[in-house]
């Protein structure tokens, strides 16, 4: 046991312990929904540095750098999905419209 | 007991506030619970492999992480469609 590991593994307990934590709190669901990027980002990649040193570059690692991987890439779109839903169960529509209470930047006012 | 085997425990210890998320509230809240309790599920199966020594059971961490992606997203188009 390295003291690396030790607090490469710590920062993924404390990472997923906040967004866990984080998520619960929060009384809104699209704002509960930002906390899923907590373990699925910096989480997986720590838990990737740790397996690593841990292994080294054997086939545990590289079945955990594409589990990471997949969190990553999923993590967006999931969430991004979600929050869609969100919008779409909430106003019928999930494109801005006028009247929604939401600030709307359109291309001819930035000129 | 090793470090792997007590962060594995600390992190699968988070799974309560999940299902309180997923037992109880509105549709939104136990989606958002269920995301993130398919996440802490994937991280705390890779702990126990790697703290356990079963190497090979490295699959299922894979097969939880690609399948709750598509859960997420089918879950996500229902309620946004029929709820």
């Amino acid at each position: 046991m390295s003291v690396l590991q030790v607090v490469l593994l710590g920062g993924v307990v404390l990472l997923c312990w906040l967004g866990v934590i984080g998520m619960w709190m929060m009384k809104e669901p699209m704002q509960a929904l930002h906390y899923l990027s907590l373990p699925a980002t910096a989480g997986a990649i720590l838990l990737t540095i740790a397996v690593l040193t841990s292994q080294g570059l054997r086939q545990p690692f590289w079945k955990v750098l594409l589990i990471a991987s997949i969190l990553l890439a999923s993590n967006s779109v999931v969430t991004h999905a979600t929050g869609r839903a969100f919008r779409t169960k909430m106003l019928g529509h999930w494109e801005p419209l006028d009247g929604d209470p939401m600030e709307i930047a359109r291309e001819e006012e930035k000129k | 007991m090793n470090i792997w085997l007590a962060a594995a425990g600390c992190v699968s210890a988070a799974l309560i506030p999940c299902a309180d998320m997923c037992l109880r509230g509105t549709a939104e809240r136990r989606l958002v619970g269920l995301e993130m309790t398919s996440l802490i599920v994937t991280i705390s199966l890779v702990l126990f492999t790697i703290g356990f020594g079963r190497l090979p059971l490295m699959d299922l961490p894979l097969a939880l992480a690609l399948m709750s992606f598509g859960g997420g997203l089918v879950f996500a188009r229902f309620l946004g469609k029929h709820l």
